[in-house]
């Protein structure tokens, strides 16, 4: 039944949105499968679940690297040059990102869930040379995407701190956008990384600082609008994959009071 | 822990599967290309283009140097692949190269001159681009060339010495037919140089074919008895049997389309203002004015737009296209249909610098390329080529 909900996204997983969503049959039952797990593996973690849940929201920065998969340019060289295109770099490429965070936590192991939006920016520079100038067309980008995280995390209790390490996986549906170079992409994907953090606890709410490295966010460009303008600017759009680098702060709310460390206590 | 177990295998699962299949992005259906060159005291003045076997296109420009000594813009080729790539890029020293390169069989050249005006097909090797011969037309500046669903060329010229719009058609093997002399009575030779040097104003001639098994077979638009006229021509005897006037040589028909017979679709520019005939009888015996005829006027087209016309096959209907260029810079298709004068779709392309349509047809994948000039960074005139995949002329998508 699942299988058959998720199925269904296929077709229009947000009515009214103007791309589809194209998941492969072969992602559809990994999602499944991961979906049908969570519960139960919570559940089999013993206790009660909602002792161990954690509310809160967040929100930061972060910036993308861009690799560049198929690169197409609109410029030709008569005279056999080769024409270069590149990305903005890491520091030029700052975006944000703002989320709600749940998480259910047991021991050294928690699984947090982080789905909001996801903003991205990186700017595409044509070189276009002549014998006495060499002039730079840049077309940017701005990607909102929807994305709901997935992170494992294996914590260590220092008291106020809780380090931890974990892994991620995000599934990121692209929003329409009104400008044509964007509208190009069509297909979201599913991204993976590793996140390391601390958790601060402040006795009733526990600050997440947390800073991740999300790879293999594919962006496709479909055929039909690869090549077109932007308020008349031509431009060509090449496949890309961004990984993203975040930084996070977030504010939880447990369920039950913090049971080993409070304000007053004293340390000797 | 052995109950993270199954989350790190899902995990391990679903990353393979950001593998995306590209088999379905392909460029080649649909594309723009803006063709430059380092020189910046070049201008790029694109004539036509024609699509090869491989699905690729060789494109003719008139290339004018700013320092040259002949102020007649020289010829270059440029051949691309399929999805608009350079393949290769050459240049000649004949001059001036008039609209439409021409294939005869397995011959590929273009019609142009050399510096005593005298027209000459240029043949090249469509591998490489080099000149393979040349043939004498014997006559002079050559204004447009053509080539008839029989593989009969058509050339258009300016007789300087009789001053008349000349006329000739040739065989297979680029024999001398016929030639027909069409006097303009006046000297109109400082204007035919103007145009041929893209320094003045540039005037729409063309020749077009009718549909039809007998009588009036093409139409010209040339100068003839003092103005702008398009004129028709009898199959066989190449004699004018008809015309379309306007006013002097300020005003004209800027694009013939033939629909069968009598029946035609038109553009014309006439006191600042373009317009256009959808679907239009026209006595071809007879000498009218084009304000005789009711037109729709196209105010958001340049002062005195060239206008280009094409067929559009589709596998569930045809259409007539007329492509031109906006004010505000950007190509306007408008897609009619083929029986009527309904107007289905205006389609827009625009850009951030000046653009002007230069040619127009319809590739092997019923695809439409426009081939035009833009102006890089404002200044440098390049060839564009942009090619639209047919889906977007289709009823679903309009």
């Amino acid at each position: 039944m699942l299988t058959t909900l998720i199925s269904a996204l296929r077709v229009q997983p947000f009515p009214g949105f103007a791309v589809n969503v194209y998941v492969t049959r072969y992602q559809t039952i990994c999602l499944a499968l991961f979906l049908a797990l969570l519960p139960g593996c919570a559940v089999a973690q013993g206790g009660n679940f909602l002792d161990h849940l954690r509310i809160g929201f967040g929100a930061g920065a972060n910036t993308s690297q861009v690799i560049d998969l198929a690169p197409f340019n609109i410029y030709e060289d008569l005279t056999g040059q080769t024409y270069t295109s590149s990305y903005t770099g890491l520091l030029m490429n700052i975006g944000n990102q703002y989320f709600v965070q749940a998480e259910w936590y047991n021991d050294h192991f928690i699984v947090a869930m982080k789905p909001g939006t996801y903003t991205h920016r990186f700017s595409k520079i044509n070189e276009v040379v002549f014998s006495n100038e060499t002039v730079e067309q840049e077309t940017s980008s701005l990607l909102r995407y929807i994305t709901f995280p997935a992170e494992v995390r294996y914590n260590v209790d220092l008291n106020r701190y809780r380090p931890y390490a974990g892994l991620t996986v995000a599934y990121s549906h692209l929003l329409p956008a009104n400008d044509a170079f964007t509208r190009t992409f069509i297909r979201p994907k599913i991204s993976a990384g590793a996140v390391i953090g601390t958790y601060i606890d402040l006795r009733y709410v526990i600050l997440d600082l947390n800073a991740g490295y999300r790879s293999g966010l594919h962006n496709i460009a479909s055929k039909a609008d690869r090549f077109g303008t932007d308020d008349g600017t031509a431009f060509a759009q090449d496949d890309l994959i961004l990984n993203d680098l975040q930084v996070s702060l977030s504010i939880l709310f447990s369920l039950q009071k913090q049971r080993r460390f409070s304000n007053v206590e004293c340390y000797y | 822990m052995r109950k993270i177990i199954p989350y790190l295998l899902t995990l391990f699962l679903v990353l393979p599967g950001c593998e995306i299949d590209q088999r379905n992005i392909l460029p080649e259906d649909g594309f723009t290309k803006i063709y430059n060159h380092p020189e910046e005291t070049l201008a790029f003045f694109p004539e036509s283009i024609l699509e090869m076997d491989d699905g690729g296109y060789i494109i003719v420009s008139a290339v004018k140097d700013e320092f040259s000594d002949i102020e007649y813009p020289y010829t270059t080729l440029v051949r691309t692949s399929a999805s608009g790539e350079v393949v290769w890029a050459q240049s000649y020293e004949w001059l001036a190269p008039c609209s439409r390169l021409i294939r005869q069989g397995n011959r590929i050249g273009f019609v142009a001159m050399n510096p005593q005006f005298d027209a000459y097909f240029v043949e090249v090797d469509p591998s490489t681009g080099a000149e393979s011969g040349q043939e004498d037309l014997q006559t002079t500046m050559p204004l447009h060339a053509f080539s008839d669903a029989s593989g009969k060329l058509l050339v258009l010229g300016y007789d300087f010495v009789s001053r008349a719009s000349v006329i000739s058609s040739f065989g297979s093997g680029l024999t001398p037919e016929r030639t027909t002399a069409l006097p303009i009575n006046t000297d109109l030779q400082y204007n035919i140089q103007r145009h041929l040097n893209r320094t003045g104003q540039f005037y729409p001639f063309f020749i077009g074919e009718i549909e039809g098994e007998a009588g009036t077979a093409y139409f010209v638009n040339c100068f003839f008895n003092y103005t702008l006229r398009t004129v028709f021509l009898d199959r066989a005897s190449l004699n004018p049997t008809g015309n379309i006037y306007s006013y002097q040589t300020e005003e004209g028909i800027s694009a013939v389309m033939s629909k069968g017979e009598n029946l035609f679709a038109l553009t014309n520019y006439y006191e600042g203002n373009n317009y256009i005939l959808p679907n239009v009888a026209i006595d071809v015996s007879a000498s009218q004015n084009i304000k005789d005829f009711a037109a729709d006027p196209l105010y958001e087209l340049t002062f005195r737009a060239g206008v280009r016309s094409a067929v559009l096959n589709t596998d569930s209907a045809a259409y007539i296209l007329f492509v031109s260029q906006t004010n505000s810079n950007s190509f306007v298709i408008y897609q009619y249909a083929m029986d009527g004068d309904s107007l289905l779709h205006t389609h827009y392309r625009e850009f951030d610098q000046q653009v002007e349509v230069r040619d127009v047809m319809q590739s092997a994948d019923q695809g439409l390329v426009v081939l035009g000039s833009i102006r890089i960074v404002g200044k440098y005139r390049r060839p564009l080529l942009l090619k639209i995949p047919v889906d977007q002329f289709l009823p679903e998508n309009l």
